[in-house]
């Protein structure tokens, strides 16, 4: 299977596509073994202030398409572009300030730094960004605030539950105001109650903050929860049905 | 990413896997703490070797010919001298083209084999108070004047107290003075003149249980200074025709086999410490390497989070570094400071003449250390750091 | 702490222990002779002369650094003691007494060899080129480890006194989401 139908946010928006990916595939090259094409000739643009929800099977590609995104992961072929600029032409510094400014990660495995505080691991992004300013302490506690843990700020990561520490990491994501927010799976290690609690965290991220949502999941359940709602099927996207009508296009069989 | 969060970051990470600190710890306090010892040492020696050339003051030194190690010995290390030439050599050497003065001393020995609470093997250094330049400077510095008869002048291990008595073959003189230290044999010695050791030698009949025999018109050495623009090498080569039966000696040949000794000493102990370097290197790189992978998860969020490959480099330098501080300090101060203690009894079983560097040769031997302890897990760390950091953020997270 | 304690008793059994194996042995001593004569450097050729320059009460007697070696003793075995005892010992209180005993008996073990007693005045000497320094060193030693395991002791009564958040927060951290205002349904 070969690409994709170009996918499109919904028409007539009028604004340039916050995320653009044209022509990009993903192909690993292993040793004693065929290479693995893990993204086919992907177009795909996301526009400022959507809430897209990516499903699709295990190995179908949604973790490399948000890696792509985001610049952890060179295209084998094609160009990415965040805000208009296309991450690939940038030297790795000025990619990774890009990255610091424009993107909130939340992943899917437990990515907190264990040697940090709370507070410390939220800060990490400001740390890293051009100027780091006393305001940041602030903010940093009333996103905590906001997911719900304020007063924690001083624990150590192996003090929380697995939906905390999920929690500490959507702050960490926010903490440096990005435009667009990347989540891979953020709820597949939690139990029901603590996944609901989570998706709500990030509609109402969203709702309020207008940030870009793309969102990565294999739980079919969640389609509802965005705006627009795309399938991946061995490494090629395709529009399913928006806001969550269209069941006949979520892929059966998935979680 | 800025210095101090970096630094906490660096802290924090080294104290999560405690075992590989210390390791890490460990290596760095070895390489600094065998590299300031070497250095302390062999500057020690080379230091100990200059000042009693100093000391001495002669740019040459005339001595029964074949007796130069014998007299070096003497000087230096204490060992026994009875090597003698003749009283009249010493009008020769002064009559020689280049010889601006040539001051004669006589050595004497007091005993062997003293007890502990007197000072065993006393080396005593008799001088012409006419024709003298190695003490009488400094006599005239601080004392304001030269030594009578039954006055002597101590070197700074000498343990009688200033200005009390001293006694050598029941002959009782006053310590007027100590010199500074040389760390040589120079240091327990005693300098008089040859009139009190002439008449200590004729005291030494009546009171001694065996009296000291000076040799009728002899002398031990020859201490030659050179006129201003002469070439002490060509001097000394019209010394030798000159006058029969004498090694003339420059000052930067003298104490030749001690330099040789102390040369030789250097030599064995960079081995060994290019050894420790290379088996430290092995180890940093196997445990920095473990870390490095590791952490390859981690590094990757970083990335992720904005850190671009140089600052992951910085991080894993500063953690490896940040361990390399502590140890590399303890080691270091545990070599000056062991050094210090026990520079006596390593001098002794080395065989070398030693005096503690100063402040100013000592900083810059422990900056020395340092450095090459940081230099080594620096190194190590930079090799798995810059494999780890240029690898796709997206590949290290799938661990 | 209880690897801090192991290396305290170890290094009381040097400080006990090595002296008395590096001390000078009993040498001869004057008596009487001339008043501010300390010592009789190189008088005597051999020993018999030393009675010829002494007078008749000259006796053999212990040197300085014989003393010192006894008296490492005294600080030693209370030393090995108070090291046994901080390794067993769980209450607060007590290692912190016994890190200060500690602390003190090490700062004792390096002035009986430089002030309180003393050593052999003579460079070369074996007790000044060897007993000193270990003694030095060992007491030094002593000392720092002593004071890391007092400073470690006070660190863990603070974690364990102020350090509630931690377990708790999972506990006491009410989940967000619904109940939290403006929350999304």
């Amino acid at each position: 299977m070969s690409g994709s139908d170009e996918v499109q946010p919904p028409a007539g928006n009028g604004r340039e596509p916050l995320v653009s990916l044209a022509g990009v595939s993903k192909v690993y090259e292993a040793p004693r073994s065929l290479p693995v094409a893990a993204l086919r000739e992907i177009d795909l643009e996301v526009a400022a202030g959507e809430f897209v929800v990516v499903t699709g099977r295990s190995a179908a590609g949604k973790t490399t398409l948000l890696n792509v995104i985001a610049g952890l992961s060179r295209p084998t072929a094609g160009a990415v572009r965040i805000g208009g600029t296309d991450l690939w032409r940038l030297p790795d510094r000025r990619r990774s300030r890009l990255r610091n400014a424009t993107v909130g990660f939340v992943f899917q495995f437990p990515s907190l730094l264990p040697s940090l505080t709370v507070l410390q691991n939220v800060l990490l992004p400001l740390s890293l960004g051009p100027a780091e300013s006393s305001a940041g302490n602030e903010h940093a506690l009333a996103l905590l605030d906001m997911v719900g843990l304020g007063g924690v700020e001083r624990s150590h990561p192996r003090r929380l539950s697995a939906g905390q520490q999920q929690r500490v990491v959507i702050a960490r994501a926010l903490v440096n105001r990005p435009r667009l927010l990347l989540a891979d799976e953020p709820t597949s290690n939690l139990d029901e109650q603590t996944e609901a609690e989570i998706m709500g965290l990030l509609e109402r991220i969203h709702g309020e903050t207008g940030t870009t949502v793309v969102l990565v999941t294999h739980a079919a359940d969640l389609v509802g929860r965005g705006t627009r709602h795309l399938v991946m099927t061995d490494g090629a996207v395709r529009p399913a049905a928006t806001l969550g009508r269209g069941c006949e296009d979520t892929p059966r069989g998935i979680s | 990413m800025r210095l101090g969060r970096l630094t906490v970051l660096a802290l924090r990470t080294a104290a999560g896997d405690p075992v590989r600190s210390w390791l890490i710890a460990v290596c760095a306090f070895a390489i600094a703490a065998f590299a300031v010892s070497t250095a302390i040492l062999v500057r020690g020696g080379q230091e100990s070797l200059h000042l009693a050339a100093a000391r001495l003051g002669a740019d040459v030194v005339v001595v029964p010919r074949g007796a130069a190690t014998e007299v070096d010995g003497a000087l230096l290390m204490g060992t026994v001298s009875r090597r003698w030439m003749p009283a009249a050599d010493v009008a020769r050497v002064a009559a020689v083209r280049g010889v601006a003065v040539a001051s004669p001393q006589i050595y004497l020995e007091s005993l062997s084999h003293a007890s502990c609470c007197a000072v065993s093997d006393m080396f005593v250094v008799a001088f012409d108070p006419r024709t003298d330049f190695t003490v009488e400077p400094w006599l005239r510095r601080q004392l304001g004047g030269t030594l009578g008869v039954q006055q002597a002048v101590g070197g700074s291990q000498v343990t009688t107290p200033v200005n009390y008595n001293i006694m050598l073959y029941g002959y009782t003189m006053w310590l007027r003075g100590k010199l500074e230290p040389t760390g040589t044999n120079l240091d327990r010695s005693l300098f008089i003149t040859l009139p009190t050791a002439y008449a200590m030698a004729r005291a030494s009949r009546t009171t001694a249980v065996k009296p000291l025999v000076i040799p009728k018109d002899r002398v031990s050495s020859v201490m030659v200074k050179v006129t201003p623009g002469a070439d002490p090498a060509r001097v000394a080569g019209a010394i030798s025709r000159a006058v029969p039966g004498v090694s003339a000696v420059v000052r930067p040949q003298m104490f030749a086999v001690e330099r040789t000794q102390i040369a030789g000493l250097l030599h064995v102990m960079l081995v060994v410490l290019a050894m420790l370097l290379a088996l430290a290197l092995v180890v940093l790189v196997l445990l920095l390497s473990m870390a490095a992978h590791e952490r390859r998860r981690e590094l990757g969020v970083l990335r992720a989070l904005g850190a671009s490959r140089g600052v992951v480099v910085v991080a894993l330098l500063a953690e490896a570094l940040v361990v390399a501080c502590a140890g590399g300090l303890a080691g270091a101060a545990v070599a000056a400071f062991g050094v210090s203690l026990f520079h006596t009894l390593i001098a002794t079983r080395l065989g070398i003449p030693f005096v503690y560097p100063g402040g100013g040769a000592l900083t810059a031997e422990i900056v020395a250390g340092l450095g090459l302890s940081f230099l080594a897990v620096g190194v190590a760390a930079a090799v798995p750091a810059l494999r780890v950091s240029g690898e796709e953020p997206a590949l290290a997270m799938r661990e | 702490m209880r690897l801090m304690a192991i290396a305290i008793v170890a290094l009381a059994v040097v400080v006990g222990v090595a002296p008395q194996y590096t001390h000078c042995r009993t040498g001869a001593s004057m008596s009487g002779g001339a008043t501010k004569a300390a010592t009789t450097g190189g008088a005597m050729n051999a020993p018999a002369s030393v009675s010829a320059m002494a007078s008749a009460t000259a006796t053999a007697q212990p040197m300085r650094c014989y003393w010192s070696a006894r008296a490492e003793i005294g600080v030693a075995v209370p030393l090995a003691l108070a090291g046994a005892l901080l390794a067993l010992s769980r209450r607060r209180e007590t290692r912190r007494v016994l890190a200060l005993l500690g602390a003190t008996l090490g700062v004792v073990a390096m002035l009986v060899p430089t002030v309180l007693i003393g050593v052999c005045p003579t460079a070369t000497a074996v007790c000044r080129t060897t007993m000193r320094p270990m003694l030095l060193a060992a007491g030094g030693l002593v000392v720092a480890l002593c004071v890391a395991a007092l400073v470690l002791n006070e660190l863990r009564a603070t974690d364990d006194g102020v350090s509630g958040t931690g377990g708790d927060a999972r506990v006491a951290v009410a989940v967000a989401g619904p109940s939290a205002p403006g929350a999304a349904p």
